[in-house]
C-alpha cells in the first residue's frame, strides 16, 4: 500500500491568489514587484490589441542591458571599493551563471548589499564562515545589472560583455479568452472561469498549445476554460534575459494605464518566471529546485484597476509573501 | 461601464494542480525516425502499458504541444500518474527496432512555468 501511496505522490507545490485594487492604499503590489529580484522571462498579453503603442514597445526595447564577467574571483565583491562604486548606490544585482542551485555553489548579490551563498558542505567547511543549513537540502561565471559603462570599465581586466534581452512579439489572431469577473477569484459556474483556470490557460497560450480541442481529439482535449470568448487579435509579447524589478515595475505601472483611454480588451496580464538556479525567490526566502525549480507570478490588470495577482512556487520554497 | 473597485482577498492553495506537465524531447541514437503527433501519443501510451498495464495506459494524457522537427513535447498528465508517466518514459529503450531514450527537460505543476528555462539561457 505505501508502494501504490508513492506511485500516486507530487511534490508540494503552492499557488497564492490574491485580488485587490492598484488605487487602495495598502496595496502590496510594488513590493511584491521589486523584492523578486532574479528575473529571467517577462511575459505581456493584450486581447483585442493588433499593434502595440509606441510607448509600449520603447519601454520595452528599454528593459537592457545586463553584463556577464568571466572567472570572476568572488573577493572581488567585498572589497571595499566593489561596494563603494556599486553596492552603496543600491539596484545592483548578481547572480552565479550556469550554476544549478541542486548541484553546485551558487551566489548572489542583493540590492541591499546582502551576499547570499549557496554551497555544498566541502566548500562551506574550507571558507570557515557561518550559515546555516540550507532548508531543502539537500564560481564562476556571474550575471551582473548595475550602472552600465562603469561596469564595463571596472572589470574591464576580465572578460565582461555586455548582453540585451532578447524580446519577441507577436499577434494571434481569434485568440479563445476566458471571461473574468474581478470580484469572483473563485469563478462562477457559467459566469466566470476562476483564477486558477485563469492561469493554466496562460500558460497554454505562451506554450502555444492548442485551445480548441475537441473532448474525443485523440492527441490532446485540452480546451479554452468556459465561459469564454473570441479576442479578434491578440499580442503577445515576451522578454528574456537578467530583467530588473525596476523595469517590471515601469512596464506594470505602464499596463494599468492601458484603460486609461477605452479599450475592447477587458483586462491584460503580465507574467514574470524567476531563474530557477536563484538561490532566493521573494526578499530572502529561501528558493531550492526539486524536479523544478518554478517561483513565478503573474498580474491580471482589469479595466477599472482591480487585479488578481498569483504567486506560484514549487516544492523547495517558502509561501510566497 | 467599469465595475466598482473591489475588496482584498488572498486564497493560498496547497497542491491545487490536478495536472502536471513535462516537457520531453525523444532521441534516437542513430538517423531518426519520423513520428506524427498521433505516433508519438501511441508510443507514450505503449510505454505506460508495457510497465504499469492496461489500466494506466488509459491515464487521463494529452500532448498538448509536439515538433515533429525536434520530436520535441509539451505533455500533460493527470498529477496522481506523473510518477508512472515519467517511469514509463525512463524506461523506454526501442522504437520500431531503433534504440531511443526519452530526454526530460522540463516538470512542473504549472504549465506556465514551462513556457521559459532559465538553464537555456546561453551567454557566450
Amino acid at each position: 500500500m505505501a508502494t501504490l501511496r508513492r506511485l500516486r505522490e507530487v511534490p508540494r507545490h503552492l499557488l497564492v491568489c490574491e485580488k485587490s485594487n492598484f488605487g487602495h492604499d495598502k496595496s502590496r503590489h510594488r513590493h511584491l514587484v521589486e523584492t523578486h529580484y532574479y528575473n529571467y522571462r517577462v511575459s505581456f498579453l493584450i486581447p483585442e490589441c493588433g499593434i502595440l503603442s509606441k510607448e509600449l514597445k520603447d519601454l520595452v526595447m528599454e528593459f537592457g542591458p545586463y553584463y556577464c564577467v568571466k572567472d570572476l574571483p568572488l573577493y572581488e565583491l567585498i572589497t571595499h571599493e566593489f561596494i563603494n562604486t556599486f553596492v552603496k548606490k543600491g539596484s545592483c544585482y548578481a547572480l552565479t551563471y550556469n550554476t544549478n542551485i541542486d548541484e553546485d555553489n551558487t551566489v548572489a548579490l542583493l540590492p541591499n548589499g546582502k551576499l547570499i551563498l549557496s554551497l555544498d558542505k566541502d566548500t562551506y567547511e574550507e571558507t570557515g564562515l557561518q550559515g546555516r543549513p540550507s532548508q531543502y537540502s539537500g564560481r564562476k561565471t556571474m550575471r551582473f545589472s548595475a550602472e552600465g559603462s562603469m561596469m564595463m570599465s571596472y572589470f574591464s581586466g576580465y572578460g565582461i560583455q555586455e548582453h540585451q534581452p532578447k524580446i519577441a512579439l507577436s499577434t494571434t489572431p481569434d485568440l479563445r479568452c476566458p471571461v473574468l469577473r474581478s470580484g469572483l477569484l473563485g469563478g462562477e459556474p457559467e459566469a466566470a472561469c476562476s483564477t486558477r483556470e485563469l492561469f493554466d490557460w496562460l500558460g497554454a497560450v505562451f506554450s502555444h498549445a492548442g485551445l480548441n480541442n475537441e473532448p474525443y481529439n485523440f492527441v490532446s482535449t485540452y480546451c479554452c476554460p468556459q465561459p469564454s470568448a473570441v479576442a479578434a487579435q491578440a499580442s503577445l509579447c515576451t522578454i528574456t534575459g537578467f530583467i530588473l524589478p525596476e523595469r517590471i515595475c515601469v512596464l506594470l505601472e505602464r499596463l494599468c494605464r492601458y484603460f486609461d483611454e477605452p479599450k475592447l480588451a477587458p483586462w491584460v496580464t503580465l507574467s514574470v518566471q524567476g531563474f530557477a538556479d536563484s538561490p532566493v525567490s521573494w526578499r530572502e526566502s529561501e528558493h531550492g529546485f526539486q524536479k523544478g525549480g518554478e517561483h513565478l507570478y503573474n498580474f491580471v490588470i482589469f479595466n477599472n484597476q482591480d487585479y488578481w495577482l498569483q504567486m506560484a512556487v514549487g516544492a523547495n520554497d517558502d509561501c510566497p509573501p | 461601464m467599469p465595475a466598482p473597485a473591489t475588496t482584498y482577498e488572498r486564497i493560498v492553495y496547497k497542491n491545487p494542480s490536478e495536472y502536471h506537465y513535462m516537457k520531453v524531447r525523444l532521441e534516437f541514437q542513430d538517423c531518426g525516425v519520423g513520428l506524427n503527433a498521433a505516433q508519438f501519443k501511441q508510443l507514450l501510451i505503449s510505454a505506460l502499458k508495457d510497465l504499469f498495464g492496461e489500466v494506466d495506459a488509459a491515464l487521463p494524457l494529452d500532448v498538448l504541444t509536439y515538433e515533429e522537427k525536434t520530436l520535441s513535447a509539451i505533455l500533460r498528465i493527470c498529477s496522481s500518474g506523473l510518477v508512472k508517466l515519467w517511469s514509463s518514459l525512463t524506461l523506454l529503450g526501442s522504437y520500431k527496432g531503433k534504440n531511443c531514450a526519452f530526454r526530460v527537460i522540463q516538470v512542473s505543476p504549472f504549465l506556465l512555468a514551462l513556457s521559459g528555462n532559465s538553464r537555456e539561457l546561453v551567454l557566450n
